[in-house]
């Protein structure tokens, strides 16, 4: 579904190089984990591979779906079915949900070859969607995220993913600044749209959400590099070692 | 170039002192009403400022010697044809109207007008003018106790309520602009509502007829007696009339306890000189509320005077302006607190783009009697090409020491991570840029009170936000 191969990504503005060489494969249904320190460059790669503007990509791969992703621009990214819940998501004011939400799907869809809803079809997945992540249906009318609390946001996040039904979704930090009920109707709405079609590459600092959204594998991001890889077993490891511990590892090693 | 155009600004008034002594007389024959009185004080007072210099203060950032020489046709036309009332006219002799003539003799003289290019509303009272001056009749209900009619009607018909308002708010040395409108105007708009007549029909007043290369300087005054409330919306719409110049004056009195609610949107063509000068007066607890819009037009410059004259008075007032291509918008505002215990919101937007300009001034003055103020004001700006340029002057003068003021003004380009997160969710860029545009505009164009034009207004930014990006 998804390759990354010896990933090179520096600042444009200064030239800090954050991704130095990473590589990653994702297969069809899968879900893996990304775990790293604050500042390895988690949210760096999450951007990348959904194209946001601001990043120099100086070597490497990222093939989506049999496709050049790196080519493609950030709104072709999202109607070929890839979606980044975002770790801060924007308010923008004055732009209502349901506005915000009828556009996105119908670009989505209408790349896709899926027929159009009708507006009422629209409001019935809306009212569906949102029910899977506990949102008040009556956010509709409402501003993008404006006034959302934190955990609205982040829940907010994953009603969008449910809505735009991508291959292939990158959660990142979704289960920062929650609390566990909240964690819990996150994870339950993520869980609820696994399948064999749909990808996910899980972000998070924590191991907590792990527990919820149980892993098929777990990297190690540290100094823009993937260092270590294992089961579901070394989100564990990591909660109790500390990424120190690796620290050490990978400098025995290098 | 500069001299040029001062040599010509100082021919132009020269021409126009002429004109107004055609028309009213050199001299006062002892006899003259207070009107004429009060036209001929005006035009000393425009004939001693001139027009704005370069240097001016006020008129810094924006360029009418340019546009005083590029519409010096103006001056030329005869006295008689400026004031033409409603009914057939001569063609135009003098100006040459560069390809447009062919248009204008086709019509008649009268501007053709874009289609859909105005609102219906269901009922409510509709007037249509030309060259400024009521053309037909008044359609729609007019509740008892309202009067429309032109200006010279109400002089024969009311002269005690029209004495009584005529003249006393406007201030003529604030601007040259508004005295040389209230010297020249002859005839316009009056608009009154007794006291204690509440009506939510919407008095819907239509700039639509405007001769081609014209110059006119109509004049509207607006009263809203003790207790009185009504919703008074003029649109000047986009009109293929060539180098227009219009100069109009307004006052507007809301009474103790009144309500008034105003929006004038100005949607005129791009070769279109526009001022329009406010004076609004205010008595205790009263509440008024203005939406000035500008989509169109070359050059449009809004002076906006409030003087919450009493205590309790609660001012409102908003503005929001797209200015494209080459145009230059000007919102130049005062409010003038002179009383205690008032409250005022100003609340500006613009989007500027291709080489346009847009400029705004906010003055809050605050006097020593003024106390328990709050007044606020706010200028957002979107520059959405190199080429377009803002200028943004907040300025608050306050001279009470118990009072609530804050003032803001930002100018920017669209926010590169909100239309990112648009984008990762499927919107192509250009439709972000113009959900967020729109999303910007619709602040203001929310606080109408009257749908339907809120309707035909969100219309009106769709379709030129879509072909701005
Ligand atoms: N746009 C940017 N400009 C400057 N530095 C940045 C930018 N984005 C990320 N960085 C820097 O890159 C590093 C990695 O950041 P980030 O990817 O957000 O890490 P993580 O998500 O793992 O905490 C940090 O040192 C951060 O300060
Ligand atoms: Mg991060």
């Amino acid at each position: 579904m998804l390759e990354i191969q010896n990933l090179h990504v520096s600042i444009e503005e200064d030239g800090t190089e954050i991704l130095k060489g990473l590589n990653l494969k994702v297969g069809k249904g899968e879900v893996h984990a990304i775990m790293g320190p604050n500042g390895s460059g988690k949210s760096t790669l999450a951007s990348v591979l959904a194209g946001k503007d601001g990043y120099e990509i100086t070597a490497g791969s990222v093939i989506f779906d049999g496709a050049d992703l790196l080519e493609m621009e950030a709104d072709l990214r999202a109607r070929e079915g890839l979606f980044l819940a975002f770790q801060y998501p924007i308010e923008l004011p004055g732009v209502s949900m349901a506005n915000f939400l009828k556009q996105a799907v119908t670009s989505v869809r209408e790349h896709q070859g899926k027929e159009t809803l009708s507006a009422g079809d629209l409001l019935k997945l809306m009212k569906e969607k949102a029910a899977l992540v506990h949102l008040d249906p009556s956010l509709k009318s409402r501003s993008v995220n404006e006034g959302f609390s934190g955990g609205e946001k982040k829940r907010n996040e994953i009603f969008q993913l449910a809505m735009l039904d991508p291959k292939f979704a990158i959660l990142d930090e979704t289960d920062s600044g929650l609390d566990i009920d909240a964690l819990r109707i996150v994870a339950d709405g993520v869980n609820s749209l696994r399948s064999p079609s749909r990808s996910f590459l899980v972000i998070t600092h924590y191991q907590r959400l792990l527990d919820y959204i149980v892993p098929d594998f777990v990297h190690v991001l540290m100094n823009g590099r993937i260092v270590m890889t294992g089961g579901k077993e070394l989100a564990l490891e990591l909660e109790e070692k500390g990424y120190d511990w690796i620290k050490d590892e990978t400098a025995l090693l290098a | 170039m500069s001299i040029v155009a001062t040599e010509q600004n100082q021919s132009a008034i020269d021409r126009l002192s002429k004109q107004f002594d055609d028309l009213v007389g050199s001299k006062s024959d002892g006899q003259e009403s207070s009107w004429i009185q009060s036209r001929r004080q005006a035009m000393q007072a425009f004939i001693q400022a001139g027009f704005p210099k370069k240097r001016s203060e006020s008129y810094k950032y924006t360029p009418v010697s340019k546009w005083i020489e590029k519409h010096s046709h103006f001056a030329n036309e005869a006295p008689s044809s400026l004031f033409a009332q409603s009914g057939p006219l001569p063609p135009l002799s003098a100006p040459d109207s560069k390809g447009k003539s062919g248009d204008s003799q086709s019509a008649g003289n009268r501007a053709t007008k874009a289609a859909s290019t105005s609102w219906k509303s269901k009922s409510g009272v509709e007037i249509h003018t030309q060259d400024g001056h009521i053309s037909g009749s008044v359609v729609g209900n007019v509740p008892t106790g309202l009067t429309v009619c032109s200006l010279k009607e109400a002089s024969l018909k009311h002269p005690q309520l029209f004495s009584a308002y005529l003249s006393k708010a406007v201030v003529l040395d604030r601007d040259p602009f508004a005295a040389l409108a209230t010297a020249f105007a002859e005839d316009g708009l009056f608009i009154h509502a007794s006291e204690s007549v509440v009506t939510d029909e919407v008095i819907s007043i239509h700039h639509d007829g405007l001769r081609s290369e014209s110059f006119v300087q109509p004049r509207v005054l607006i009263v809203a007696e003790k207790g009185a409330s009504i919703q008074v919306v003029e649109h000047f719409p986009h009109l293929n009339a060539g180098r227009t110049f219009e100069n109009r004056v307004a006052e507007i009195f809301v009474a103790a306890e009144a309500r008034i609610d105003h929006v004038l949107m100005v949607e005129r063509a791009e070769e279109a000189l526009f001022v329009n000068s406010l004076f609004v007066y205010q008595g205790e607890k009263s509440y008024f509320r203005t939406n000035t819009i500008t989509l169109g037009g070359g050059l449009v410059r809004h002076n906006l005077n409030f003087l919450p004259n009493a205590e309790e008075c609660e001012t409102h007032l908003h503005g929001l302006y797209v200015a494209k291509g080459y145009a230059h918008v000007d919102n130049h505002t005062l409010v003038d607190h002179a009383k205690p215990n008032c409250f005022s919101n100003e609340m500006f937007k613009g989007i500027v783009t291709d080489q346009a300009t847009g400029v705004f001034n906010g003055k809050v003055l605050v006097r020593q009697d003024a106390q328990k103020t709050n007044a606020y004001q706010s200028s957002k700006c979107i520059v959405l090409d190199r080429g377009a340029r803002t200028y943004a002057k907040p300025e608050l003068e306050i001279y009470a020491d118990d009072v609530k003021c804050s003032h803001g003004a930002t100018t920017g380009e669209l926010d590169e991570d909100a239309i990112f997160y648009l984008r990762a969710r499927g919107i192509s860029k250009d439709a972000a840029k113009m959900l967020l545009l729109e999303a910007f505009a619709r602040d203001v164009v929310d606080l109408i009170a009257a749908e339907g034009v809120r309707n035909y207004l969100y219309d009106r930014l769709h379709h030129l936000l879509s072909v701005t990006k």
